[in-house]
């Protein structure tokens, strides 16, 4: 009797076992499906990555490409967003973009999820939550808080030491890190067969400006800054006149030479496109952060980071109110503008005619969620 | 090597399993079936 009743309990903790491993699943896998997004009227074409360099297709690097205006000829702009997806401000301001846009004169083209693989699983150690919940008009819409590296599932394992494709030494674990890999190799693992395709798309669409769009911990030096390319620099220094006339600081940081792999660099480098890199200031993703939670994500707010700010350790001002993610896309979309409007007055032969781009002072007063779409739109 | 891989894993769960049906301390048991949950998501899950 002692026996039977032994292995039932087995049984039912076998069972149990079973049953947590199938809940496990669902969550597991819902971190490879990829949240819908809802392309404006505006949207001309919409390709994969992979239709570029054919190396990527069916691999999880591959993803989608969104082409804007193009029917008359002007500039070339590409903008790219989630090359770090713990990153949120850079990948929803793609979002709003892709959603809102329309463009008369030129082309545009986004790129949401550029480390597509990164969005598929979480920083290990970090206890950051999967995702976050922006409120629209028609309900909430969800968003996944990724990891700024590749899915080691995907590219595995990692060197000791990382040489790059232009030949900087580099921690092993940075060959997943997209802007390390530039401008990437079509033999190469899979981050750097994303870098080589997306150095594709610069070079066939002929791309004049392209915009890698970042965050950085606020006690980064390289924070609120314009990181640019040397033939960029009338650009980056004309645009931080006007970026600062309608109230945003922003710094102007020169690519340093020495350092290679990143996106500023490469592209200028080797594509002679004129690169900008932006980076805002996110709380969620710095080493002094205290609880990772959907306030911190969202609102950016930390008592860690206010206590360093009064330690003055901090490159950004930081009070009670913390740096909220609707203010990193305000200041993300207000350099934009100012971008495509300083190179139009510096291209006046390539120029580039955006409609119905949210402004900053919009997104800062009504909050994100106003300017996405509702989660039912077909 | 996929497949090796899975018939290590899946030798050793099925171990377990026996394991879990041999021992009589209820703590054991549960201690088995905690550890189970991770071969079985290494079985079924990870790629």
């Amino acid at each position: 009797m002692k026996c039977l009743k032994d292995r039932l309990i087995s049984g039912l903790l076998l069972l149990l076992s079973l049953a947590l491993c199938f809940f496990s699943t669902q969550k597991f896998r819902e971190q490879h499906k990829k949240e819908t997004l809802f392309p404006s009227e505006g949207l001309a074409s919409r390709e994969m990555l992979s239709s570029y360099f054919p190396g990527l297709i069916d691999t999880p690097g591959d993803t989608e490409v969104y082409i804007y205006g193009g029917q008359n000829p002007g500039g070339n702009i590409l903008i790219l967003g989630g090359a770090h997806p713990n990153e949120p401000a850079g990948y929803v301001t793609a979002v709003i973009l892709i959603e809102n846009i329309q463009v008369s004169q030129g082309k545009i083209i986004v790129i949401p999820r550029a480390n597509n693989s990164g969005f598929t699983h979480s920083e290990p150690q970090e206890g950051n939550l999967r995702g976050y919940s922006l409120e629209t008009p028609g309900g909430k819409r969800f968003f996944r808080f990724g990891s700024r590296l590749t899915n080691p599932i995907h590219q595995w394992p990692d060197p000791t030491l990382y040489i790059n494709p232009s030949g900087q030494k580099l921690s092993g674990q940075e060959s997943r890190n997209l802007n390390r890999c530039y401008p990437g190799k079509p033999k190469g693992h899979l981050t750097e067969k994303i870098a080589f395709a997306i150095m594709e798309i610069i070079k066939k669409e002929k791309i004049d400006l392209a915009i890698d769009l970042h965050e950085a911990a606020p006690e980064y030096p390289v924070v609120n800054a314009i990181v640019f390319h040397e033939n960029s620099a009338e650009l980056a220094s004309y645009s931080l006149m006007e970026l600062q006339q309608i109230g945003f600081e922003f710094r102007l940081e020169l690519s340093p030479n020495n350092l290679r792999g990143l996106s500023h660099r490469e592209w200028g480098d080797h594509a002679q496109v004129m690169a900008i890199l932006l980076e805002t200031a996110n709380p969620s993703q710095g080493r002094l952060k205290g609880k990772s939670s959907l306030s911190l994500i969202i609102e950016g707010k930390d008592r860690n980071y206010s206590k360093a700010a009064k330690f003055g350790l901090l490159f950004v001002p930081f009070d009670s109110e913390g740096i909220p993610v609707k203010l990193r896309v305000a200041r993300h979309l207000a350099a934009i503008k100012i971008l495509l409007s300083s190179f139009n007055e510096l291209n006046p032969e390539k120029r580039i005619e955006v409609n119905h781009m949210p402004s900053s002072s919009q997104v800062k007063l009504k909050g994100i969620g106003q300017f996405l779409c509702p989660p039912y739109r077909k | 090597m996929f497949i090796v891989y899975h018939l290590i894993v899946f030798y050793l769960a099925s171990h377990f399993i026996w394991y879990l049906f041999r021992e009589n301390e209820f703590w054991k048991r549960v201690s088995v079936a905690l550890v189970l949950i991770m071969f079985f998501l290494r079985l079924f899950l990870i790629k």
